[in-house]
């Protein structure tokens, strides 16, 4: 066996690991017939380790030949005439740790989870949507071509959604998954179109001929305009999954799911998702400061919005949910300024530390109690609040906006959506009206649709 | 494929139409009058077995078409080709599935003879391009409809709206037809009778496939109609077909298709737009399902005036993965119904704790049909959208969008029946064996088709190309011949 071919190997292996996983639970659930939880948290678990391994392997190999990267071409999904889905995937600097970082933690959520949500209705859903989750996010982060990264994105996307909404008798986290994929869904058009402008670009989505394959060192082969374009695009894509001003509302409502799944997601993984993505077509923003400019405004933005909201929030949850943005939107400014290792350094070290932040907050009365003990007392407020700098009639207009969450939701709702389905409704209405005298029946009153 | 798989594939092809119709015969006088289901599942599994039998005769040829007596305007009597071959297994899965699922009240022995006639009379305008055979099987899919939305309690008014329309629709399909096939634009004559005949069949294609402004029946079908009914007369999408034949391929549209088809494709990306606009503030699960369903068939004919082969390969597509979805939704709001009455849109119903498998399958068959990577319509999306902008950018966006909504409105459909507070006095419905099987039997063409589309797409890819009269990539790759050979000429092969 060639280096290639072991490498080729390892790669499928981590993504086929956490795949094979949904097959082995999901099948017989469908069929009626559902593992008991210890056994389906142990193949879970089990998917997640492999991939975990497979991708240590990986990385250690890649080291020894000085990270010179490998594509794995798995062969043509499907061609018609000159548009071509290829099924590549890449190992590299890039992929590979960040894969070795994603199912690490997906495994140790899954460890978690197992106790967390024992006896909890659902416990199998949700192990089926960890795993839906960890083969979206490493077809992701593995793809070769940004066709398989759209659909690494997708799955990503709706195991999201699902899980925001895994209470089902719960209203509230209806309503918010049902806005997070309203979200996502606007910003997944992003990513379509730039699959599309690629593909008519370079006659396929391969990575490789859009800027080479040695990252963080690739170079554009696509016109500067053609690069503008699909950076944008990917911009535009990448600030509804990260939670970016003006999408970024549907983030604070996304903790009404199980806590485990807050953490990987909202916390760790799915949040950096945008700046993953951005820091793979690096090579392109380089051809377009538009795009860096935009990054730059979009983070910085997000990052004062977030971090003024977030300090009037009254549960922990929801002041995590803005500390994750705030730090989202840093990442941003960062990656548009131009840097590649750092952007990188900072999310895996935001999402191990965010991650364990949402994963204690259930127990975070305990903690502080704990604290409290150990100090003999209340911690005391902070007193070097820059906040406090700030002249006093400023302080209270800024707790104003923060109190209405930076007025972010009343502008996108009134300009937006509030006016979008009112026509909606009003056509709805009248379709009625015109079927009832098609029908010879009377109408029903006009009421809501 | 050989001249000695000329008598199976004949053999085949009246197994497709004479099942059916031999159980419809059968019900209507009075067989298994107690419980007709078993013969009218075992009359259509003879049907999807023909179908499978000529879809596998058809895959083993170089792709190209035969065709079998009369001709007439450029069709023959028996017509079987890539379109067939991929077209009509799919067909006698959705009879066969809807029969399994059907509850037991709905299963009177007329109509399921009304059902299986529907479905003969389906899949023997599957087998056929000659125009005045399409008009009369054209006729006989609607007359099962109607009759059987006219006795269902409480649809006088469907019937009514489905009457007008059908109307307007086969009257002009009939005199666009006769006049395409006295002056056929074609053959270089004047055309001028030809050429109104053309729009009329374009009307016509319209009003069946409720395109704007003739969409009011679809969404009226589905509220007033048994889902049988409704599934039954939407999901073949017997207008697609008719358009297929008589507006694609032949040698006087310059592109391989025709103006009219090209202005129909404008009015369906409105079409598909708005539908899917609307089925966001739906009120109820049936018209939601009415208006998605409305939204995908008119997102198909707009992929099949396409003149690239990815586009119409894409809409071909788009034609199965939302057929099956679609209707994989629609047995599961049937059974839901069946059980605990009509479902709201307007509230959070929370029945997902009295029906978890049937909420899988609604979550699996929703995602399946609004792009989940893995299913098949995940790589109809991406075809209908590249080929949509590779032709025209604003048809493009408008497929975007389209998708987009139909994402937004049917994972609001989904939260919207099984999430909410749940009742814990309410009642607790297992799903049924039979229920499972059919839904499975829909469900895994959906995923094997997604995950390994290869031999379907480059089934379509041959299909269409020689619809568009255009050497297909694989065929020149694989030395096949550009033209049509074959036992007798197909005449979209010319």
């Amino acid at each position: 066996m060639t280096n290639h071919d072991a490498i080729s190997l390892l790669v499928v292996c981590q993504l086929a690991a956490p795949a094979a996983t949904l097959a082995l639970v999901g099948l017989p659930t469908l069929l009626g017939r559902p593992p008991s939880e210890k056994i389906t948290a142990r193949i879970v678990g089990g998917g997640f380790a492999t991939g975990f391994v497979a991708g240590l392997i990986t990385l250690a190999a890649l080291a020894v030949r000085g990270f010179r990267p490998e594509i794995v071409h798995l062969g043509s999904w499907f061609s018609v005439g000159h548009h071509e889905a290829t099924v590549d995937l890449v190992a590299d600097a890039l992929s590979v740790p960040y894969v070795c970082f994603s199912t690490g933690l997906c495994a140790l959520v899954n460890a978690f989870a197992g106790k967390y949500l024992h006896r909890e209705p659902g416990f199998t859903r949700f192990f089926l949507l960890l795993a839906v989750f960890g083969t979206g996010m490493n077809l992701m982060v593995l793809a070769g071509s940004i066709d398989v990264l759209f659909a690494g994105w997708e799955l990503l996307g709706i195991s999201s959604t699902m899980l925001i909404g895994f209470f089902l008798e719960r209203g509230n986290a209806v309503r918010a998954a049902l806005r997070a994929f309203a979200t996502y869904r606007v910003c997944d058009v992003g990513l379509l179109t730039a699959a599309v402008v690629v593909h008519r670009a370079v006659g396929s989505g391969d990575f490789e001929r859009l800027f080479g394959e040695n990252w963080p060192n690739g170079t554009c082969l696509v016109p500067a305009t053609t690069a503008t374009i699909v950076s944008l695009l990917l911009v535009f894509a990448a600030m509804g999954k990260s939670a970016q001003v003006p999408f970024s509302g549907w983030l604070p409502q996304a903790m009404e799911g199980p806590t485990p799944s807050s953490a990987i997601f909202y916390g760790a993984l799915s949040i950096h998702a945008g700046a993953y993505v951005l820091l793979r077509c690096e090579s392109l923003l380089e051809q377009a400061p538009a795009a860096r400019w935009l990054l730059i405004v979009i983070g910085l933005g997000t990052a004062l919005h977030a971090n003024v909201v977030g300090r009037v929030q009254t549960d922990l949850k929801s002041l995590l949910a803005y500390a994750s943005m705030t730090q989202a939107g840093l990442i941003f400014a960062e990656i548009g300024c131009g840097w590649r290792v750092i952007p990188l350094v900072h999310v895996v070290s935001h999402a191990i530390l965010r991650s364990l932040q949402i994963l204690r907050s259930p127990s975070a009365l305990h903690d502080r109690h704990e604290l409290e003990a150990a100090l003999g007392g209340h911690p005391g407020a902070d007193r070097w609040a820059l906040g406090r700098l700030l002249p006093e009639r400023l302080q209270e207009r800024l707790y104003r906006i923060a109190l209405d969450r930076g007025y972010e939701e009343m502008v996108v709702g009134r300009l937006f959506v509030v006016p979008f389905l009112a026509l909606l409704r009003w056509a709805a209405d009248l379709e009625r009206r015109w079927l009832a005298v098609l029908a010879g029946e009377p109408h029903d009153g006009g009421g809501r649709p | 494929m050989t001249p000695a798989d000329m008598p199976a594939l004949l053999s085949a092809a009246a197994v497709v139409v004479a099942a059916p119709l031999a159980g419809a015969v059968a019900v209507a006088l009075g067989f298994r009058r107690g419980n007709p289901r078993g013969l009218a599942v075992a009359a259509t599994t003879a049907a999807l077995l023909a179908s499978l039998t000529i879809t596998f005769l058809w895959s083993r040829s170089d792709g190209t078409g035969v065709a079998f007596g009369e001709r007439l305007g450029g069709g023959s009597f028996v017509c079987i080709d890539g379109i067939t071959a991929v077209l009509l297994p799919y067909v006698a899965l959705v009879e066969l599935v809807i029969l399994l699922v059907a509850p037991r009240r709905s299963l009177e022995p007329g109509a399921v003879a009304r059902i299986l006639f529907g479905a003969a009379a389906t899949c023997g305008l599957f087998l056929t391009s000659h125009p005045l055979v399409l008009v009369a099987l054209w006729c006989a899919t609607v007359l099962p409809t109607w009759i059987s939305v006219r006795s269902t309690p409480g649809g006088a008014g469907a019937a009514r709206v489905f009457a007008i329309a059908m109307a307007a629709a086969t009257a002009c399909m009939a005199v666009g037809t006769v006049l395409l096939v006295l002056d056929p634009p074609w053959s270089g004559a004047s055309g001028l009778a030809g050429d109104a005949g053309g729009w009329l069949v374009a009307v016509a294609v319209m009003i069946r496939k409720g395109i704007v402004p003739f969409h009011s029946w679809y969404p009226k079908l589905f509220s007033g109609a048994t889902m049988s009914t409704s599934l039954a007369a939407t999901m073949p999408q017997v207008a697609s077909y008719t358009a297929v034949r008589l507006l694609i391929g032949h040698a006087d549209h310059p592109e391989g298709v025709a103006t009219e088809l090209v202005v129909l494709a404008q009015m369906a990306l409105v079409t598909a737009t708005y539908g899917a606009a609307l089925a966001i503030v739906q009120r109820s699960l049936r018209s939601l399902i009415g208006t998605l369903a409305m939204s995908q068939s008119a997102m198909v004919l707009a992929g099949l005036a396409g003149t690239l082969p990815m586009e119409l390969n894409g809409a071909f597509c788009v034609w199965l993965s939302s057929g099956l979805a679609l209707t994989g939704i629609g047995l599961v709001a049937w059974a839901l119904e069946s059980r605990a009455g009509e479902i709201r849109l307007e509230t959070l119903q929370g029945r997902f704790w009295d029906a978890p498998a049937l909420a899988a399958f609604f979550l699996l068959f929703g995602l399946s049909g609004i792009g989940l990577p893995g299913t098949l319509s995940f790589v109809a999306d991406d075809l209908i959208v590249s080929g949509s902008l590779d032709e025209q950018l604003h048809a493009g966006l408008l497929v975007i969008v389209s998708t987009v909504l139909c994402g937004v409105a049917m994972m609001r459909g989904w939260f919207h029946v099984f999430g909410g507070p749940v009742d814990p006095d309410g009642p607790r419905h297992s799903i049924l064996v039979r229920e499972r099987v059919a839904l499975t039997m829909l469900l895994a063409p959906l995923f094997v088709l997604g995950l390994w589309p290869g031999p379907l797409v480059r089934a379509l890819d041959r299909a269409t190309s020689r619809l568009l009269a255009v050497p297909a990539a694989s065929a020149a790759a694989a030395g096949h011949p550009a033209e049509v050979g074959g036992l007798q000429e197909s005449p979209q092969g010319r």
